[in-house]
């Protein structure tokens, strides 16, 4: 299919200005600042009902007129490239591949939401990306597109580059702003939201990679175009990540909607030892299981959460016949509890605990009882915490002890299922 | 069955002198000849900003903000003594939460 974001749905190296504007590219920016008001732009892109891809599916137009809407000044627009979801690989792809296209979006949001500054926060990790992200913006500023006056126009955007730690929860919206400032990546508690209290307690729109990819086509080929692809509630394609559980790992950008089922055998070529699959995670570490009975449902936010998981930034993690769910959920568990900043309390508690009690049904010194431990445990402490990191371990946890029960009681039994 | 003091070993309870107090509570067990009683460390019983906590089980008794000065009356406890009314601040559905995890056996 055509992609939206990779002209043929799958990245092909990087492109550089001269086939970006061989395609459009810098065109929704001439046409925003020649024809359109910032209130114009961003009023655009909420038609569009363009949600947020980090993983949490905010509409991007309501974080937008939130910031644009509080006063205060300066105001700042942050890509939030951390992306240190494991797994996940998409903004890293999109950076290194399609470098115009992400700038293009920022300058975009800026002149929406009056920002006068950007900072590209990138994982430092990803070295080729930042220096894909270097050479755009060297170019943007030869054309006159990055600066000072841009199109003559009163508006003018400075873009500054900021490595982020390769640290699961400095992707947080609220840490990403710590860094910027020169802090330890601790999130902040909210509110106020960074839209309205940010970086500098500035008005800030911290927006995913793909999700400001996504923005130029939106303002060039309008809003109806956008919403004639994928679905109602989920508009537009989302780049789905998929590892080496599949014969052709990679990233496809996908409509909404799009069965898990053509992801996966379509375009990742089936599972690699060519079993059965057992479970899948459609939204990385955070989200439910899914069994694999549910391989039809459709990839967009709505379907997904009526399977009962969630889509999160399109991490899919396939588990074949064989693999033992308590070891995966345990890996899970040990990895929350590692990630945890360790700030709030009752994430502490709620993380460690959770992992303990997996180790112990692993290691065999399980009880019956302890089963019905993960979801008193998390009941109790959800929601308690500055970030969202506490909600993360509850989803796969209680799905794991509820669709894959025989898993857990092998173990308790002393015996590990898997092979 | 060996009777447990728990006692908090995650940061929190740890900067507010943990270490210390799990030592000290294991002298005096060790002095007392209390050989029915073990003494561990646990990960965190939730409670961080009124530690250091010690959890006895399966008695269930919750000490909290336990300072040095503490040690001989929850010593005492151990040993057959009243409980330390005074420590016992903690919130009962917390106690709730971890005293039904420490009756699957998790520690």
């Amino acid at each position: 299919m055509e992609g939206i974001l990779f002209p043929r749905g799958v990245a092909e190296g990087r492109e550089g200005l001269d086939a970006y504007r061989a395609r459009g590219g810098y065109q929704a920016l001439d046409k925003a600042l020649k024809q359109l008001f910032p209130r114009e732009v961003l009023q655009e892109i909420d038609a569009s009902g363009l949600r947020g891809r980090g993983g949490a599916g905010f509409p991007t137009g309501k974080k937008w007129a939130f910031t644009a809407d509080t006063p205060e000044t300066p105001r700042y627009i942050i890509l939030n490239g951390g992306e240190d979801e494991p797994g996940s690989k998409k903004d890293r792809v999109l950076m290194e591949s399609v470098p115009h296209l992400i700038l293009e979006g920022i300058i975009l949001a800026a002149y929406a939401v009056g920002a006068s500054k950007a900072y590209l926060y990138i994982n430092a990790a990803y070295k080729d990306a930042i220096e894909s992200m270097e050479q755009a913006l060297a170019e943007a500023k030869k054309l006159g597109y990055v600066g000072e006056r841009i199109s003559g126009k009163d508006f003018g955007l400075e873009v500054l580059f900021a490595p982020a730690p390769h640290e699961y929860v400095a992707g947080e919206d609220t840490a990403v702003i710590e860094v910027i400032e020169g802090k330890k990546p601790l999130p902040r508690q909210k509110p106020p939201f960074p839209a309205t209290a940010g970086l500098y307690g500035k008005p800030t729109a911290v927006n995913n990679v793909e999700t400001l990819a996504n923005v130029a086509p939106i303002i060039l080929r309008g809003s109806e175009w956008y919403r004639g692809i994928g679905t109602a509630e989920s508009p537009g394609t989302m780049v789905f990540s998929l590892d080496d559980q599949v014969n052709r790992p990679g990233v496809y950008e996908l409509p909404f909607g799009t069965p898990l089922r053509y992801l996966i055998e379509d375009c990742g070529g089936g599972t690699r030892d060519g079993k059965k699959i057992k479970a899948v995670l459609p939204g990385g570490p955070s989200s439910a299981f899914l069994t694999g009975d549910q391989l039809d449902v459709a990839l967009d936010h709505n379907s997904v959460r009526a399977a009962g998981s969630s889509i999160g930034c399109g991490v899919i993690g396939i588990f074949t016949e064989g693999r033992c769910i308590v070891e995966e959920t345990l890996k899970i568990a040990e990895f929350f509890a590692a990630e945890s900043c360790g700030q709030c309390p009752a994430c502490r508690m709620e993380t460690n605990t959770l992992a303990m009690l997996l180790k112990k049904i692993q290691q065999g010194q399980g009880s019956a009882p302890m089963l019905e431990q993960f979801g008193k445990v998390i009941a109790f402490n959800k929601g308690k915490g500055f970030c969202s990191l506490i909600n993360m371990p509850g989803p796969p946890i209680e799905s794991a002890v509820k669709l894959f029960r025989s898993d857990f009681e092998a173990h308790l039994a002393g015996k590990c299922p898997g092979n | 069955m060996k009777r447990i003091c728990l006692v908090c070993q995650n940061v929190d309870c740890k900067n507010r002198g943990s270490e210390e107090i799990m030592k000290e509570i294991q002298q005096r067990a060790t002095d007392k000849g209390l050989d029915d009683w073990e003494v561990k460390p646990y990960m965190c019983f939730g409670a961080c900003q009124e530690g250091p906590n010690v959890v006895l089980y399966p008695e269930k008794s919750w000490y909290a903000g336990v300072k040095k000065g503490d040690v001989a009356d929850i010593a005492n406890h151990m040993g057959g003594g009243p409980d330390v009314k005074r420590l016992d601040t903690i919130d009962s559905s917390l106690k709730e939460l971890i005293y039904q995890l420490l009756d699957t056996g998790v520690f």
